[in-house]
């Protein structure tokens, strides 16, 4: 999805937004290593390796920062971004729910709201497929694979 | 020679009665079955269905594993190709290409290729394996830790030719990776880094969760809030075979992979899952048309594909020849001969060749029943993209929660697929490659591990990767390989490639 | 058949919580705190196979690894002590607690949230060097290692993993210094040793047997108090006069803490009669280890005697820079 190119380059460009998150990352993971013991070259401690690879990652971010030209990020459409937090919040209760209710009833809830509040399928549908799939899922877990999947109250 | 073909016979004699055929076919589906869902792969498969065979005699029972296994990986790839959703590590690969075959229509091409292809490697791996065993499982019984270091350094330099993106976003993604792959209990000294307090973040972050959230779910995020749906594809009969010049470009990567893969997997250890990764890189590499990779280059689907094949056969070589537990999936097979009275060893070959070559006839079979039951199957997978997206993704986002959940009951890994998925999508918006991030989380940990090991065999010398031929000889390839990376001016096509030949087998 | 089990266990699953009488009236999961194809799986899937044609209902294995088993253990530890939630650990459930100290870490889990129900295996870790090795003995071994501290160098499961702690035990008793070079697991050791990569090993008997055999490599001596069945001429530590030197890879099947005691005897009785079970008891021969069986108060001394034995040797190992 190229955006139209702006006339002037914008500063923020996308790959400066993403070369300072790395270069975020790699310090906050340089400063995590500061609990760890380094070691020497010839006998590496827990924090060798991650301290090298968070400088490495600093640095290579600050490469991606620098580049020059690209799209700008203001440019970038977040058209489906509303779909796409519905979708993580959807997850996001799933592994909540998932061993509080559930597994029968976790995938019953997902699939009614995604289906029928996001999609706005007919309801029948929407029915049918959840019924489906969360029954028959647990049912091919429990019964073919023999994988225990959590159980909620009342025994669904 | 002689003998091995009355072996051979010996073994088709064993599976080919109707019923232990009957298991191999049995096996095939049910391995599909289980590949198919996201997240659960061969390993998972075969444990969990390992008690189902407590009552069949050996023979039956390895053949309906062996099945389960092929059909797992069978399985893995068709999701990939359908909807970017790796069943395990190794089908991480087939996602880019093959997914995107997919998107333009092509997905009925993309499954029978990598339906053929690791038909292909399938069978050469097991021809291999029949005749070259004894002397390849002594020599990759050479691979110590400073092998395995040289050996994955390569895997990190082909990075460089794997992505399609600006070669400095490739290598922050890899490196992001390689510091996800920090996390967790240090193997070397106990220490638990970075967890923060999330006790089952103490063996590291699971590779099936990320991949299938930067993968799998980052593309839902992508697609299902689109202006306009996508496409309800709707294929003809002619569209689903794939085209002469689909298969004559698939030959060459094909068998590249096939070979590559195998000597990748005769290594113990979990290298293979980066042959597919490396078969990648190389196809790209020296492909005329690169810029194709990653817009649907058939070359992309077949050549990971059947490297990922014919490692998974490779594998078996260490465990057939000298009863080495040379890898997770040979040591739940090896667990699974010893429940059923064999004890798998030096003498294996020797002492129970019914067995052995009846296990290696079952691999021949599996193969070919998987073929046959795979071809007609694309249909109906393609098929199931008739489905309105807005009734797909729900339910792939369902089967991604159960398939990640199911492999260790963890909460902790439904978490990081959610997490990923997120990063995914924001960092896909941005024009980052995701398979970078996987690469790198799956070496870091080996890396890490293998360099201290050897340094902890050689008390902190590093003439220890100088002294060992193997070593030594893996190591001025990635030097030589790196330093033509640096120069793009004298990139010269045949060189190349006869020098990762060399890093396969010297001497 | 599949249709039976469904609605048994939906049956079993709207039913009251157990009380004597009805213990089990629903499925049983047992929890291996390791990843599918391990340990733990080795001795639970047919465990779980045996127990279920006693108890009349499914008994089922799940995976729950993280953390050298922490997390599985601490998860039963902290779970519902209803007898529908069971443990197969092994003897790392008494190493854990003990690195943690060393760490200053908050444990996961204590020992004493977790009921020992029966020992199902037992086997005494064996020292094995590759064949062509100059050392026919443990002697011989001590001997140049002594000349040499700190050059020889031996393979384990992972730092502070049970062939790292029976390793270790040995070498403060035979006062030599060794080289500890962690792999990620047993299968990984036993490979390095047969590569040549170390010259070492302490192994569970059923992984080097076949090896043994064949003659790739040469077991110098067993960790346990009696010698190995298996291999009657190989000598024990304590023969050799390295009193305390005694390690098992054991596997055991534990309750959460407060389960109630109806609940625990069935589960007793059902375990004493599984171990009889001739499919189980074939499986387990035929996987080299084979059962000893010990019932819940035999169980619980051998794992004061054995927890105490560990944390003696964890303590000795110290902190690993």
């Amino acid at each position: 999805m190229p955006p139209e190119r702006p006339t002037a380059p914008a500063w923020w460009s996308n790959d400066r937004v993403g070369g300072v998150i790395l270069i975020v990352i790699a310090g906050l993971v340089a400063l995590d290593t500061t609990t760890l013991p380094i070691g020497t070259l010839a006998r590496p401690g827990p924090g060798y390796a991650p301290l090298i690879c968070a400088l490495i990652l600093a640095a290579l971010g600050l490469l991606v920062a620098l580049r020059r030209g690209g799209a700008p990020f203001s440019g970038l459409r977040w058209g489906e971004g509303r779909h796409a937090a519905l979708i993580l919040g959807a997850g996001a209760f799933a592994a909540l729910a998932l061993e509080r209710i559930g597994f029968r009833l976790t995938t019953l809830a997902i699939l009614v709201f995604l289906l029928g509040v996001v999609e706005r399928r007919p309801p029948l549908a929407v029915a049918a497929v959840a019924l489906a799939i969360s029954f028959g899922g647990y049912y091919l877990f429990w019964n073919i694979l023999r994988v225990p999947l959590p159980i909620g109250p009342f025994g669904i | 020679m002689i003998e091995t073909l009355q072996n051979l016979a010996l073994g088709f004699s064993v599976a080919l009665s109707p019923h232990v055929l009957f298991y191999a076919v049995l096996g095939c589906i049910v391995g599909t079955l289980v590949g198919v869902l996201p997240g659960l792969g061969p390993l998972a498969g075969i444990s969990l269905l390992l008690p189902l065979t407590f009552g069949l005699s050996p023979t039956t029972a390895i053949v309906l594993l062996a099945g389960i296994y092929y059909g797992a990986m069978y399985g893995g790839s068709t999701t990939s190709i359908l909807m970017r959703i790796p069943g395990e590590a190794a089908s991480v690969m087939t996602c880019v290409d093959g997914y995107a075959m997919t998107q333009k229509g092509r997905a009925g091409p993309a499954l029978a290729i990598a339906a053929l292809g690791s038909f292909v490697a399938g069978t050469l791996s097991v021809v291999a394996l029949m005749l070259l065993a004894p002397p390849l499982a002594a020599f990759a019984l050479r691979f110590g830790p400073p092998e395995y270091t040289a050996l994955l350094l390569l895997g990190l330099i082909i990075l460089a030719y794997m992505s399609s993106g600006a070669m400095p976003k490739t290598l922050a993604m890899a490196t992001l990776g390689l510091v996800l792959g920090t996390i967790g209990i240090d193997a070397m000294s106990g220490f638990i880094r970075f967890t923060h307090g999330v006790t089952e973040l103490g063996d590291g972050i699971g590779i099936v969760p990320v991949a299938v959230g930067l993968f799998g779910l980052s593309e839902i995020l992508l697609t299902a809030g689109k202006d306009t749906p996508p496409q309800v594809y709707k294929p003809k009969l002619r569209e689903l075979v794939p085209s002469g010049e689909d298969v004559r470009r698939s030959i060459a990567p094909t068998l590249r992979g096939s070979v590559l893969g195998f000597f990748i997997g005769i290594i113990p250890g979990s290298a293979h899952i980066i042959s597919s990764f490396v078969s990648y890189g190389i196809e790209k590499r020296i492909s005329k048309r690169p810029e194709e990779f990653g817009h649907g280059a058939v070359e992309g689907v077949a050549g990971p594909e059947s490297a990922n094949n014919a490692a998974a056969s490779g594998a078996f070589v260490p465990m057939l020849a000298l009863g080495v537990p040379s890898g997770p999936i040979p040591a739940v097979m090896m667990a699974a001969l010893m429940i059923h009275g064999v004890a798998p060893g030096p003498l294996l070959m020797e002492q129970q060749p019914a067995l052995v070559w009846g296990f290696i006839a079952s691999m021949y079979v599996g193969n070919i029943v998987l073929l046959i039951l795979n071809l007609p199957m694309v249909g109906l997978f393609v098929n199931l993209l008739r489905i309105p997206y807005s009734y797909l993704y729900p339910c792939i986002v369902v089967f991604c929660v159960i398939g990640v959940y199911a492999v260790n009951s963890s909460v902790v890994d439904v978490w990081i697929m959610i997490v990923t998925g997120a990063v995914g999508y924001f960092l896909r918006k941005l024009d980052f490659d995701m398979a970078p991030v996987v690469l790198g989380l799956i070496l870091s940990p080996m890396l890490e591990l293998s360099l201290r090991q050897s340094l902890a065999m050689s008390a902190g010398d590093y003439g220890i990767f100088l002294h060992r031929p193997i070593a030594a000889t893996m190591l001025a390839a990635v030097v030589m390989l790196f330093v033509l990376s640096l120069w793009p001016l004298i990139r010269g096509g045949g060189d190349w490639r006869s020098r990762v030949g060399l890093d396969e087998k010297p001497g | 058949m599949l249709r039976t089990l469904t609605a048994l266990a939906l049956l079993g699953l709207v039913a009251a919580p157990a009380t004597a009488q009805t213990y089990p009236d629903r499925p049983i999961t047992l929890v291996a705190p390791f990843p599918p194809g391990g340990v733990a799986d080795q001795v639970g899937r047919p465990l779980g196979a045996a127990m279920e044609k006693l108890l009349k209902q499914p008994v089922v294995l799940q995976n729950k690894p993280g953390a050298g088993g922490a997390v599985g253990m601490a998860s039963v530890a902290q779970s519902r002590p209803d007898g529908y939630t069971l443990l197969v650990a092994l003897s790392s459930i008494s190493i854990i607690p003990e690195a943690d100290k060393l760490f200053n870490r908050q444990p996961a889990y204590t020992m004493d949230q977790l009921a020992p129900v029966a020992l199902l295996s037992a086997d005494p870790t064996v020292m094995v060097v590759k064949a062509d090795s100059p050392w026919k003995t443990v002697k011989d071994f001590v001997e140049d290692a002594k000349k040499r501290p700190g050059q020889i160098a031996y393979a384990s499961s992972g730092v502070y993993g049970t062939l790292h702690v029976a390793m270790e035990m040995f070498a403060v008793a035979a006062d030599i210094k060794l080289r500890h070079v962690p792999f990620s697991g047993g299968g990984p050791a036993v490979t390095a040793l047969l590569g040549n990569n170390v010259q070492a090993l302490a192994s569970g008997p059923g992984p080097v047997l076949a090896q043994i055999k064949a003659g790739t490599m040469r077991p110098l001596a067993g960790w346990g108090d009696k010698r190995i069945p298996a291999l009657p001429d190989v000598p024990t530590f304590k023969e050799l006069g390295y009193k305390d030197v005694e390690f098992y890879i054991w596997a055991g099947l534990f309750a959460p803490k407060g389960t109630p005691a109806p609940a625990i005897n069935t589960l007793r009785e059902a375990t004493k009669k599984a171990v009889d079970d001739p499919d189980f008891k074939k499986t387990m021969e035929n996987q080299g280890s084979p059962i000893s069986y010990l019932d819940a108060p035999e169980f619980q001394k051998f794992w004061d005697v054995d927890a105490a034995r560990l944390a003696v040797a964890v303590k000795k190992i110290g902190k690993v820079e």
